[in-house]
């Protein structure tokens, strides 16, 4: 089985230059180069083939090549570029001034491509230093460039920490970056895609943080304590709520049973009035009855007492007719008497006063007799206000008895 | 998989606008398709760079002479460049055994259609390329700064289609049959 050779043991290794005879050996060797990987393969000084996503079998040589080596039939020089073409992302280190005086530190981020035909400008870098480019080394090389030509310019001409954090900042940094870099880019085969700057936090940023993070403590007790009430208002609330609801709930119990019990009794006096009624229309019954018979009885008494009314009134004028009569048979007799006298001559002033004396007296006498009978004193009822006489007992209208 | 030994006569007139670009394309004959692939690829690639150096230029100057606006463009141009080369660099290519894919075979309508894809690809980008070219001698010829943006938004528009055009051959490639022709 063929064995891999690999160029690249650490993710920070941007390129690297192979010498063939450094890793020729009897067994053959194949390099696998992935898509963001590629080989420029420089041969006796001359820059051959670059390739990529492609496997390249026999990098090693392998016995072939030492047999061919040995009686000179292949090149005597044999170097191979790797290189990584994807973006390689560089932190560059920096402290500045702005133009108000403060100090600013951070990191530039510099992303750089490798293009796959750039490849071979890589030896401007490798015929100066070690084989071997990495993140490290390409910041060495670019570093103090970039610092001098990008960011003390651009720093210089930022008046406030405001405009440092500002887009249009990190865009015009990007484009003077550009500008001022392509050429140094160029030269060592790397195509320049993006720059920004992250500066660490100035003092006045530290304090303004400090001041926000207090702010924001102090805000975040409050809506805390806010939100503490609220909750114990809600709680409150709900616990008021809930003793409402069972008082509701006890009362309308006892509402209820209140209820069962009115309407139990509610049911008991409908039934002792039902009860009443009856007895009351029976009494009521049985008092017309009474009423009835007493009325009756009345009438009939009434009538009867007309009745002796006018046998009294009868017998009365019977006898102030039978008075009348007598009296005018007196006074005719004393007619006759006087004239009798008065023929005689016997008719003197002492027969006539005696006359007038007995006639007064007689008449005094017929007046007792033919006195009528009063009635007896009549009153009226204390209940049904009828009149009543004064020896009845009982009222003959209500039967009330006095 | 289904060979395509010669050209076919129908993709014949694409084959030779190709070959005006690419002196060594053939189309995707057998025994030649992933040097064709590549060969595509690269060739939309160094346009896309060429494009790209144009409005390099174009960016230092106008940023030199504080015409910011205009390196705005230039820039934003040239990011999406990097975008489509950087969509070539991580394409799919194809498995060694079943040419475009792992999974199945490319047939032999798919592959006139990629001929005339490419094609059509590199006639934008070539479009793109010039442009770009006329965005620089516009610049030199002290034509209106609205002038050059709208001639620079021209390119990104187009590097844009082309990028977009190319990922439909990307997924061709990948073996899935387009429902609808881009």
């Amino acid at each position: 089985m063929t064995a891999n050779f690999k160029w690249r043991s650490n993710p920070n290794i941007i390129a690297r230059l192979v010498d063939g005879n450094d890793i020729q050996t009897w067994k053959a060797r194949q390099v696998v180069l992935k898509p963001n990987e590629a080989c420029a393969f420089i041969i006796d000084g001359r820059i051959g083939d670059i390739v990529s996503e492609k496997v390249v079998h026999n990098i090693g040589g392998g016995l072939g090549r030492h047999i061919a080596d040995m009686i000179g039939a292949t090149a005597t020089d044999r170097r191979m570029l790797f290189a990584m073409t994807g973006p390689v992302d560089l932190w560059i280190p920096f402290a500045a001034d702005l133009s108000d005086g403060s100090n600013a530190s951070g990191h530039m981020n510099l992303r750089v491509q490798l293009r796959k035909e750039d490849i071979p400008k890589l030896l401007n870098i490798f015929a100066n230093h070690a084989p071997l480019l990495d993140r490290e080394g390409l910041i060495g090389f670019l570093g103090h460039e970039v610092t001098t030509r990008c960011i003390v310019p651009a720093m210089a001409k930022c008046s406030s920490v405001e405009e440092l954090r500002s887009s249009e900042f990190q865009e015009h940094l990007e484009m003077h970056a550009e500008v001022e870099m392509r050429q140094s880019l160029s030269t060592l085969g790397f195509t320049f895609l993006r720059a920004f700057i992250s500066t660490s936090k100035t003092d006045q940023e530290k304090l303004a943080r400090l001041k926000a993070d207090l702010d924001f403590a102090t805000q975040t007790e409050g809506a805390n304590a806010d939100a503490l009430m609220e909750r114990i208002a809600i709680r409150e609330a709900a616990t008021l709520r809930r003793i409402e609801c069972e008082v509701n709930v006890e009362r309308a119990k006892k509402r209820g049973e209140v209820t069962i019990q009115a309407e139990t009794e509610l049911l008991g006096l409908r039934k002792q009035e039902a009860v009443w009624d009856a007895e009351l229309k029976r009494d009521q019954g049985k008092a017309d009855l009474r009423m009835k018979e007493s009325s009756h009885k009345t009438d009939e008494a009434m009538r009867l007492f007309e009745q002796v009314q006018a046998r009294k009134r009868d017998r009365i004028q019977q006898s102030q007719d039978h008075q009348d009569q007598r009296m005018e048979k007196q006074n005719d007799v004393q007619v006759k008497m006087m004239e009798m006298a008065a023929e005689q001559g016997a008719l003197t002033p002492e027969v006539m006063q005696e006359f007038l004396r007995q006639q007064t007296a007689q008449k005094a006498i017929d007046g007792t007799d033919s006195k009528t009978p009063t009635p007896p004193m009549s009153t009226t009822c204390q209940q049904c206000q009828a009149t009543l006489m004064s020896d009845w007992k009982t009222c003959p209208h209500c039967g009330t008895t006095r | 998989m289904v060979n395509m030994v010669g050209t076919p006569l129908d993709v014949l007139p694409y084959v030779r606008g190709i070959q005006m670009v690419l002196s060594g394309y053939e189309g995707y004959t057998k025994g030649k398709r992933r040097d064709a692939d590549l060969a595509i690829r690269e060739e939309i690639k160094r346009c896309g760079t060429r494009a790209r150096n144009h409005l390099m230029n174009v960016h230092d100057s106008c940023f030199r002479e504080k015409k910011i606006d205009v390196s705005k463009a230039a820039k934003a141009c040239c990011n999406t460049i990097d975008q489509l080369i950087e969509d070539i660099d991580k394409s799919p290519t194809g498995m060694t055994h079943a040419f475009f894919s792992g999974q199945r075979s490319a047939s032999v309508s798919v592959l006139k259609k990629l001929i005339k894809h490419d094609h059509d690809v590199i006639e934008m980008m070539t479009k793109a390329v010039n442009i770009s070219n006329s965005v620089e001698h516009a610049f030199s010829s002290d034509k209106t700064v609205g002038e050059i943006k709208s001639l620079i938004r021209q390119c990104e528009q187009m590097i844009t289609s082309s990028r977009g055009y190319y990922s439909a051959r990307s997924t061709v490639l990948d073996g899935l049959r387009q429902k609808k022709k881009v």
